[in-house]
């Protein structure tokens, strides 16, 4: 009789020797949301992979570099479909992982249950945490690595320039540390809120704003540079992944013009002005694409640095307020 | 030492002993000023109103709560110390389970959590009920779902039992079947229980123990057989339509005058006048007018005390 009651609960362990004690308890709990984030990540991977190949094939079969390939991703739909869940993967991150991680246990309870048991709600917390931070971290490097692998050799004949979101959000260490800071901010707003639904709509707007001011602040991550040359003439070639800042016309002694300064009706005025200011170059003000690496890795660091922050400060408000 | 403080014969240690313990929340006091103890081996009742401080005691004990003043110990342990831990379990008034676990899954997790875990006691309440391993808690019924809140609580093998309202959403059949369960669980291990509850009855039956709160401070700790007889529930002739005199002698808990005649819960202190008829009260009217009466003297017998240099703490 008593045999038989014991080897039940033997036998179940013995399958899944894997994980044990708090780990276990929250990858049980989050399995559903795990497989998902990880699958879309395996799928968004392969097609990677897959759409690579293609373009491959493409430019070969064109004799790129050699010859011009036009815009081979123009009306790649692939492009736009991985694209569009690189962008979206932040925002499903902070959402549907990090608003509820806490803030669920909270609303049902259960994070009493697991709190009254023999771990110290640390422990619970940092398993909680460890968890989503592992799957942000994983889905970001894997997607970036691969993205990066995608674009870099092949960037000339990419829509986008390197500074525009699509580019440099998801490739580099930009992307797993984005979905990092997210992620954050959905736990600490859940936490906060303790409620999973209030706790996902304002984590989307928080998501939302994050992504309209992080557009602002990209291009100004790295210092502007300036380049003049004689009016009238080409851009040398080496400029040609340059990005474009501001545009300005100059007097040999220096002194910078707005663009459009002499812009004039007819061309007799407008000879008369450049004359009158003494204009004999154009200036641009640009970020180069060597910038891109250390913009980068600058970009990494305040996302890390506002993960680190957002972290203590959910671990130290919730190991002192009731849950 | 007084910390380590010899009980007296009859028990082996203090389960819970609070000095001068204390929660302010924002609005004001939840609890205050509360010293009193709590001997190992017990079912010990935690009566009062809503609000009273109940759940905020039982936070305390369970470190969902952090104290304002005070301290708390479980069996002589600081519940702020984590090596409590496994000292105790709780059962809260929702009794929350992660509904998407199979009954087996949340036995897993009390095996995983808890290193004490007693697997073959958590599978017997289990399966005693006949609640099948497979099922997901979301599926079960009320009075199942508290049979596996129960488990859990048991597997962890705890010395301390803290419930809060453990019965109140049951039916009257699964409300028996919990409290023989409840019973038979503590009784078998010596586990010390300590349940809070709106059920008079219930109290009366189960608790031999009683801890009785009101507006945040205790009123009432000790023996449930040495409590009840300290009152006298007295009857007399009224004068001038206003209480006797002879109620100042003794410490009066509540008094209601009706026409030309007066009823009053005293605890008697000298010898009762003649013409007044003494009833012993039961328990559920001893509670009722402590309830009713939170200005009433509080009562401690013997032991539930704590010595004065703790209470000053606060």
């Amino acid at each position: 009789m008593s045999t038989a009651l014991t080897e039940k609960p033997a036998a179940t362990d013995s399958g899944r020797r894997l994980l044990r004690g708090m780990p276990w308890l929250v990858v049980r709990q989050h399995r559903t949301a795990l497989v998902c984030v990880l699958g879309l990540t395996l799928l968004a991977a392969l097609w990677i992979v897959y759409e690579r190949a293609e373009l491959v094939q493409l430019l070969d079969a064109k004799g790129w570099p050699e010859k011009d390939a036009g815009q081979p991703l123009d009306d790649s739909r692939g492009y736009r479909y991985i694209t569009s869940i690189l962008g979206g993967l932040p925002l499903i991150l902070a959402v549907f992982i990090g608003a509820p991680l806490i803030a669920g246990d909270q609303e049902n309870g259960t994070a009493q249950l697991v709190t009254t048991q023999s771990a110290t709600r640390r422990q619970w917390l940092i398993a909680k945490l460890g968890l989503a931070y592992t799957l942000a971290l994983v889905s970001g490097v894997v997607l970036s690595a691969l993205f990066t692998w995608w674009w870099k050799p092949y960037r000339s004949v990419f829509l986008s320039d390197w500074i525009d979101g699509v580019i440099f959000d998801n490739t580099g260490p930009v992307l797993p540390a984005f979905l990092l800071f997210l992620t954050a901010a959905g736990i600490t707003i859940g936490t906060l809120i303790r409620r999973v639904l209030p706790a996902m709509v304002v984590t989307f707007l928080f998501t939302v704003i994050t992504t309209f001011v992080w557009d602002e602040l990209r291009v100004r991550l790295g210092e502007t540079r300036m380049f003049t040359y004689p009016m009238d003439t080409e851009l040398p070639a080496r400029y040609a992944e340059a990005y474009e800042v501001d545009r300005w016309v100059g007097s040999a002694d220096g002194t910078l013009y707005g663009w459009g300064t002499c812009a004039e009706a007819t061309e007799k005025a407008q000879n008369a002005c450049i004359e009158k200011h003494g204009i004999v170059n154009d200036v641009i003000e640009y970020l180069d694409y060597s910038q891109m690496a250390p913009m980068q890795w600058t970009a990494a660091g305040i996302l890390l640095a506002g993960t680190v922050l957002l972290t203590a400060f959910t671990l130290w408000r919730a190991t002192r307020r009731p849950l | 030492m007084a910390d380590t403080g010899t009980p007296n014969a009859t028990s082996g240690s203090w389960a819970l002993e609070a000095r001068g313990l204390g929660k302010r929340y924002r609005r004001g006091w939840a609890l205050r000023d509360c010293s009193f103890r709590i001997p190992a081996g017990r079912i010990c009742g935690l009566v009062g109103p809503n609000g009273a401080g109940k759940s905020t005691l039982l936070g305390l004990a369970t470190r969902q709560v952090q104290p304002t003043t005070g301290e708390l110990r479980i069996f002589g342990v600081p519940v702020d110390d984590p090596a409590v831990m496994p000292a105790f379990a709780f059962l809260g008034q929702e009794k929350p389970l992660f509904k998407r676990f199979t009954v087996a899954d949340t036995l897993r997790m009390g095996a995983e959590l808890n290193p004490a875990w007693d697997a073959a006691a958590a599978t017997r309440i289990v399966r005693s009920g006949n609640v099948p391993l497979h099922a997901r808690v979301g599926t079960l019924s009320g009075g199942q779902r508290t049979r596996v809140a129960f488990a859990l609580a048991f597997g962890k093998r705890p010395e301390l039992l803290l419930l809060d309202e453990p019965m109140s959403d049951l039916d009257p059949l699964a409300r028996d079947e919990m409290s023989t369960l409840l019973m038979a669980e503590a009784v078998e291990r010596g586990t010390t229980v300590v349940m809070s509850s709106h059920m008079l009855t219930e109290l009366e039956d189960m608790c031999d123990y009683l801890l009785v709160v009101s507006e945040g401070r205790i009123r009432m700790a000790g023996d449930a057989d040495a409590l009840v007889p300290a009152h006298a529930l007295v009857t007399g002739v009224a004068r001038d339509g206003s209480l006797p005199p002879e109620l100042a002698d003794h410490t009066v808990v509540e008094t209601r005058l009706q026409g030309r005649q007066f009823q009053a819960m005293i605890r008697p202190r000298a010898p009762l006048p003649d013409d007044w008829e003494s009833a012993e009260p039961s328990l559920e009217e001893v509670l009722l007018a402590h309830l009713r009466s939170p200005d009433a003297p509080s009562l401690y017998t013997q032991g539930a005390r704590v010595e004065a240099e703790g209470t000053q703490a606060a």
